[in-house]
C-alpha cells in the first residue's frame, strides 16, 4: 500500500529523477549531446502532465506522513512550474550543448517540487537547497565573460546566508515547539512569544533574501547578468515560482497580523519602489528584468498579506503570468555572436525594422510585465490588490498600486527603444533558432489563453 | 431578435481587420489602406444601422450581450447600447473612415503598423462605450493607451517621445488610482449587498458613506478628468496633440476626450451622487475656468494645432458644465457638445494636417493670404470654423446654447434658493462664447486673409478624396445644428435617468 502511494505520489518526481540518471548515463557513455536536450524535454513534459492529471483526478496522499505529502493544489502548482520549464529548455538550444544544462536545471527542478510537499522543515531544507545549488552552478555554466564567476560567487556566498538564517530560524522554532513540522511556522506566526516571532522573521528573510526582496537583493542584478539568457530566465521564472509557492504554503491559512503585517508589507513595499525606479537605469535587459523581478517579487509578497482563501490563487496566477511573459521576452531576445552583447538595450534600437516578430513579441511581454490590461498581467495584479482590499488593507493596496505604477516607464522604455528609435547599427541578426521560436510561440499562446480565460487557471487552485 | 450579436461584431470588427491585415504580404501599402478603409467603413455601416433601429422610447439596453466572464469576482462581458453612449458610438464609427482616408497619403513608414494601431485604437474606444461591466470598461480604457503611445510615437513630430511618454504617464497616473477605487467599491458592494457583480447596474445600487464616497470620486474623477481634460490637469493635451500625426490627433480630439466625459456622465457622477453634490460647486468652478483658460491660451498661440487643441479644453469645459447643472436641457446638450466637438475639432485637425502636408510648417505666422491659392480649402475651413465658433445652424451652437440655458435654468433655481455661485459661474462661462469667437477668428483671419505669404510653390487644392472627408463632416455638422431634435430624442431617457441617479441620495440607510 504504502509502495504504492509512494509511486503514485511522488511520480512526477520518479519521472524527473528518471530523466537525470538517462541524461547522465548517456553522457558517461560519452554520447549525450543532441539527445539529452530531447529526454529533458521528455521527462519535464511528462511530469508535468503526470502532476496535472493527479491534480485533476484530485489525489491526496501522504506516503512519508509529517515529511511529504501531495494534495491537488500543490500538485497544480508542481505543473505549472514544469510547464514553465519547458520554454527555457527549448532556449537554451544555441547555448548548451552538452548533458550539463539539462541535469542540472532537472536536479533544480527537483528541489522545487520537493519544495512543494515539504511538511517538515527537514524536507523544505532538503528542496531549497536542492533548488539553489545547481543554479549557483548554472550561472557559472556560461563562463565565458569574468562577470559570471563574481555572479556565481555572490549569489553562493548571499545563498548561503540565507540558508544559514533559514537553519537558525527552523531550529528555534524546533526549540520554541518541540516538533519540526512546517505547520508550527504557521503557528509562529500568530503566536506572540518572542522566540516563535524572532523564528519565523528569520525563516522569513531567509525567503526574502532568495526571493530577492530589498534590503537583500543585491545578489540578484549582478547574478541575472552574469548568467547567460536561459539561466536567467529559469532564475527569474521557476527559482522565484518555487520560493513563493513554498512560502505560501507555509503560511498555511494563518492570518497575519501586527507587527509580523509591517514586516511583511514595508519590505515588498520598498522592493516595489526601489525595482521599479532602478530599473529605469539599466544598460541591459537582463539587469533591467533583474530589478523588475525584485519588484514583482515585492507584490508577490505582497499578496500574503490578503485573505488566506485566495492567497494560492493570487500568488499562483501571478506567477503563471509573470512566468510566462518573462519566458516570452527572453526567448524572443533575437540572438547574437557574443551573449554579453545579445540584450544591451542599445542593441535593441530599431529592432522593430530588423526583426519586427521578435519586437512585437519582446513589446507584448514588456507590455503585460508592466500591468496594462488586456495582458495576463493585469489580471494578476488586479487579483493581488483584491485580495488586499478584502483582507482590509485599503491604504496597502493603494500605496503599491501607486509604486507599481513607477514601474510603467521603463518598460515603455524598451518598447520605445524597439519601436521609435533609429535603428542602432549592424550586422544582420541571425534567424532565431527554431526551438526558441517554439518555445515563443507556446509562451504566447499560453499568455493569451490566461489572457482570455483567466477563471480557468483560478478555479484549479 | 435577429439581432443578437451584431453589437459584438460591430465592436470586433476593427480586431477581425487587424487579423487581416497580419495576413497581406509585405509591401502591399496600397492594399493594407483599402483594406483598413474597407473595415471602417463597414463599421460605419453597422453603426448606422444600429443606430436607426435603436428605439428611444425604450429605456435600458439595446442589443445586449451578456456573458459571464471569470464568475467567480462577479465578472461578465457586457455590452450594450443605450441613450449614454448611442451617439458617441455613432461618432467613433464616422470617425473611423475619416481618420483611416485621411491618412492615405501622410504615412508612409510602416503602414501596416500604423493601420494595425489605429484600428485598435477604434477597438478599444468602441469598447469603453459599449462597456456594461465596469472591469470591462477598465480593460478597455487602459487598452486604448498603448495604440495611441505608439501612434504619437512613431510617426509623431520632432518632439514625439517626450509627448507620448508624457501622455501615457499622465493618463496611467490617474488609471492606477481608478483601478484601486474599483476594486474597493466592488469589494463595498460585495459587503454591503452581497452581490459580487462589476456591472454596472448593479454598482448604481451601493450605498456608502460620504467620506468612502469622496474618495471614490476623487479617485474616479481624476482619471477622467485627465482625459477631458480640465484644468489644471490638460497639460500633456497641447504636446499630445501638436506632436502626434493627423490621424493621431483626430482620434484625440474627435473621440478620447469624450471618454473623459463619457465617464463623469455614465460613472463618476451617478456612483457617488452625494459626494458629487458636496462638490459640484468645485468641479462647476474647474469646468468654467477649463471654458475661460483654454479660450485664453488658445487666444495668444503661434502653433496652429495648439489653438485647436487649446479650444477643444475650452470646448470640452461646456459639456463638464452641461452634466454638473443637472438640467435636463443642460446634459442633453452636453452630450450634443460632445459630438459637436469630436467632429468640429476633427475637422480642424484633418485641415490642419492637409495644409501641414503641402507646406510643412505649422506656425501661424508663416501663413497669410490661404484664401486666395486655396479656395475650396478656405471655404471648409470657414465653415469649421464658424462651427467651433458656434453659428447658429451649425452643431456648435446647438450644443452650446443648450448647455448655457441648461445653466442659467439650474443656475436661477439656485439663485432663488440664496446660492450665486452657479448663476455668476454661468455668467462666466457666456464670456468663454466671445472668447471663442475671439480666438477662433484671429486665427481664421491671419491664416486665410492677410497679407499672401504662407505658400512656398504653387500649391493644389483639395482632391476628390480630402474634399469628401471634408464634405462629409460639414454635412454631419449641418444636420446636427438643423435637425438635434431627432438626436435628442434619442438621448433623452438617459439624460432623465442621468439626472435621477445624480439628484438621489444613496447614503447607508440608517438603522432605527
Amino acid at each position: 500500500m504504502i509502495g504504492d502511494a509512494v509511486l503514485t505520489a511522488m511520480l512526477p518526481e520518479h519521472l524527473l529523477l528518471l530523466g537525470i540518471v538517462l541524461i547522465l548515463g548517456l553522457e558517461i557513455a560519452g554520447r549525450g549531446q543532441r539527445a539529452s536536450l530531447g529526454i529533458a524535454l521528455l521527462a519535464v513534459a511528462a511530469a508535468a502532465v503526470a502532476a496535472a492529471s493527479l491534480s485533476l483526478s484530485g489525489y491526496a496522499a501522504a506516503p512519508f506522513a509529517g515529511q511529504f505529502s501531495v494534495d491537488p493544489a500543490s500538485l497544480m502548482a508542481k505543473a505549472m512550474v514544469m510547464a514553465l520549464v519547458l520554454p527555457v529548455l527549448l532556449m537554451s538550444r544555441d547555448e548548451f550543448e552538452g548533458g550539463e544544462f539539462p541535469a542540472l536545471l532537472l536536479s533544480s527542478l527537483y528541489g522545487v517540487c520537493l519544495m512543494q510537499s515539504a511538511d517538515s522543515f527537514l524536507t523544505l531544507f532538503l528542496g531549497l537547497e536542492l533548488m539553489s545549488l545547481p543554479v549557483y552552478v548554472l550561472v557559472l555554466l556560461a563562463y565565458r565573460r569574468p562577470q559570471s564567476a563574481e555572479a556565481a560567487l555572490k549569489y553562493l556566498v548571499l545563498g548561503g546566508t540565507a540558508t544559514a538564517m533559514f537553519l537558525m530560524g527552523a531550529s528555534l522554532l524546533y526549540g520554541a515547539s518541540g516538533s519540526m513540522a512546517t505547520a508550527t511556522f504557521a503557528i509562529g506566526l500568530e503566536s506572540a512569544s518572542g522566540l516563535a516571532r524572532t523564528a519565523v522573521v528569520l525563516v522569513l528573510l531567509a525567503f526574502f533574501l532568495k526571493g530577492a526582496i530589498v534590503p537583500f537583493h543585491a545578489w540578484a542584478p549582478d547574478a541575472y547578468e552574469g548568467a547567460s539568457v536561459p539561466v536567467t530566465a529559469y532564475m527569474a521564472t521557476i527559482v522565484k515560482a518555487g520560493v513563493l509557492l513554498a512560502v505560501v504554503r507555509l503560511f498555511g491559512h494563518a492570518k497575519v497580523a501586527s507587527p509580523m503585517l509591517e514586516l511583511l508589507a514595508l519590505l515588498p513595499l520598498v522592493s516595489i519602489v526601489w525595482g521599479n525606479l532602478a530599473a529605469m537605469r539599466q544598460p541591459s535587459l537582463r539587469r533591467m528584468i533583474a530589478y523588475s523581478s525584485i519588484a514583482h517579487a515585492g507584490y508577490l509578497f505582497y499578496a500574503l498579506l490578503g485573505d488566506a482563501a485566495g492567497r494560492l490563487q493570487a500568488v499562483a496566477f501571478y506567477l503563471l503570468a509573470y512566468g510566462l511573459l518573462n519566458l516570452l521576452a527572453f526567448a524572443a531576445l533575437p540572438p547574437a555572436a557574443d551573449d554579453g552583447e545579445r540584450d544591451r538595450l542599445d542593441n535593441l534600437k530599431g529592432l522593430f525594422h530588423r526583426a519586427p516578430f521578435a519586437a512585437l513579441m519582446i513589446g507584448i511581454a514588456m507590455l503585460s510585465l508592466a500591468g496594462i490590461p488586456p495582458l495576463p498581467g493585469f489580471v494578476a495584479k488586479f487579483l493581488i490588490f483584491r485580495n488586499l482590499v478584502a483582507a482590509g488593507h485599503t491604504a496597502y493596496a493603494v500605496l503599491g498600486l501607486v509604486g507599481s505604477y513607477l514601474g510603467i516607464y521603463f518598460y515603455l522604455r524598451v518598447i520605445q527603444f524597439m519601436f521609435m528609435s533609429p535603428d542602432a547599427r549592424v550586422a544582420p541578426l541571425a534567424p532565431a533558432h527554431r526551438l526558441a521560436l517554439c518555445a515563443t510561440l507556446a509562451c504566447l499562446a499560453a499568455a493569451l489563453m490566461i489572457a482570455v480565460f483567466p477563471g480557468w487557471v483560478l478555479t484549479r487552485f | 431578435m435577429s439581432d443578437a450579436g451584431l453589437l459584438d461584431l460591430l465592436l470586433f470588427l476593427p480586431v477581425l481587420g487587424v487579423a487581416l491585415l497580419l495576413l497581406l504580404p509585405r509591401d502591399s501599402d496600397d492594399l493594407t489602406r483599402r483594406l483598413t478603409l474597407a473595415v471602417t467603413v463597414v463599421q460605419f455601416a453597422l453603426a448606422a444601422w444600429l443606430y436607426t433601429r435603436y428605439d428611444a422610447a425604450t429605456p435600458g439596453l439595446q442589443f445586449e450581450t451578456r456573458v459571464p466572464w471569470i464568475a467567480a469576482w462577479g465578472v461578465s462581458y457586457q455590452i450594450g447600447l443605450d441613450g449614454y453612449n448611442v451617439l458617441l458610438v455613432m461618432l467613433t464609427a464616422f470617425l473611423g473612415p475619416l481618420v483611416v482616408a485621411g491618412a492615405f497619403t501622410a504615412i508612409t513608414k510602416d503602414v501596416k503598423l500604423f493601420y494595425a494601431m489605429v484600428l485598435l485604437i477604434q477597438f478599444a474606444m468602441m469598447g469603453t462605450f459599449l462597456a456594461q461591466d465596469l472591469f470591462l470598461f477598465y480593460i478597455f480604457w487602459e487598452t486604448m493607451l498603448i495604440p495611441m503611445f505608439l501612434l504619437i510615437g512613431i510617426w509623431g513630430g520632432e518632439r514625439r517621445i517626450y509627448a507620448t511618454i508624457k501622455f501615457v504617464l499622465y493618463t496611467a497616473f490617474g488609471s492606477i488610482l481608478m483601478l484601486a477605487a474599483v476594486i474597493y467599491l466592488v469589494y463595498s458592494l460585495q459587503t454591503t449587498t452581497g452581490v459580487t457583480s462589476f456591472a454596472f447596474a448593479d454598482l448604481v445600487k451601493t450605498r456608502l458613506p460620504l467620506d468612502v464616497q469622496t474618495w471614490l470620486l476623487a479617485a474616479f474623477a481624476l482619471s477622467f478628468a485627465i482625459k477631458v481634460p480640465m484644468v489644471p490637469l490638460h497639460t500633456w493635451l497641447p504636446d499630445a496633440h501638436v506632436e502626434a500625426p493627423t490621424a493621431g490627433s483626430v482620434i484625440l480630439a474627435g473621440v478620447m476626450l469624450k471618454m473623459g466625459t463619457y465617464g463623469f456622465m455614465k460613472l463618476g457622477f451617478p456612483l457617488f451622487p452625494d459626494a458629487t453634490h458636496l462638490y459640484t460647486p468645485l468641479l462647476m468652478s474647474l469646468a468654467v475656468l477649463s471654458i475661460v483658460y483654454g479660450a485664453c491660451l488658445a487666444l495668444v498661440q503661434d502653433d496652429i494645432k495648439k489653438i485647436i487643441a487649446y479650444s477643444s479644453i475650452s470646448h470640452l469645459g461646456y459639456v463638464m458644465l452641461g452634466l454638473l447643472c443637472l438640467d435636463l436641457v443642460g446634459i442633453q446638450g452636453a452630450v450634443i457638445q460632445m459630438v459637436s466637438h469630436g467632429l468640429v475639432a476633427g475637422g480642424l485637425f484633418l485641415m490642419v494636417g492637409m495644409i501641414y502636408e503641402r507646406c510643412h510648417t505649422r506656425e501661424l505666422a508663416a501663413y497669410g493670404g490661404v484664401a486666395k491659392i486655396l479656395p475650396v480649402y478656405s471655404a471648409f475651413f470657414m465653415v469649421l470654423t464658424l462651427a467651433s465658433v458656434g453659428l447658429p445652424t451649425t452643431s456648435g451652437f446647438t450644443g452650446e446654447f443648450l448647455v448655457l440655458l441648461g445653466a442659467f435654468k439650474a443656475a436661477w433655481v439656485q439663485y432663488r434658493l440664496g446660492d450665486s455661485l452657479p448663476l455668476a459661474l454661468a455668467v462666466v462661462a457666456v464670456s468663454g462664447v466671445v472668447l471663442g469667437a475671439l480666438y477662433m477668428l484671429r486665427f481664421a483671419l491671419t491664416f486665410l486673409f492677410g497679407a499672401a505669404k504662407a505658400p512656398h510653390q504653387p500649391l493644389r487644392d483639395l482632391g476628390l478624396r480630402e474634399k469628401s472627408i471634408l464634405g462629409l463632416i460639414v454635412v454631419a455638422v449641418f444636420a446636427l445644428g438643423l435637425f438635434p431634435g431627432e438626436p435628442m430624442h434619442k438621448t433623452e431617457l438617459a439624460a432623465k435617468a442621468y439626472r435621477q441617479l445624480v439628484g438621489t441620495s444613496r447614503l447607508p440607510e440608517t438603522k432605527p
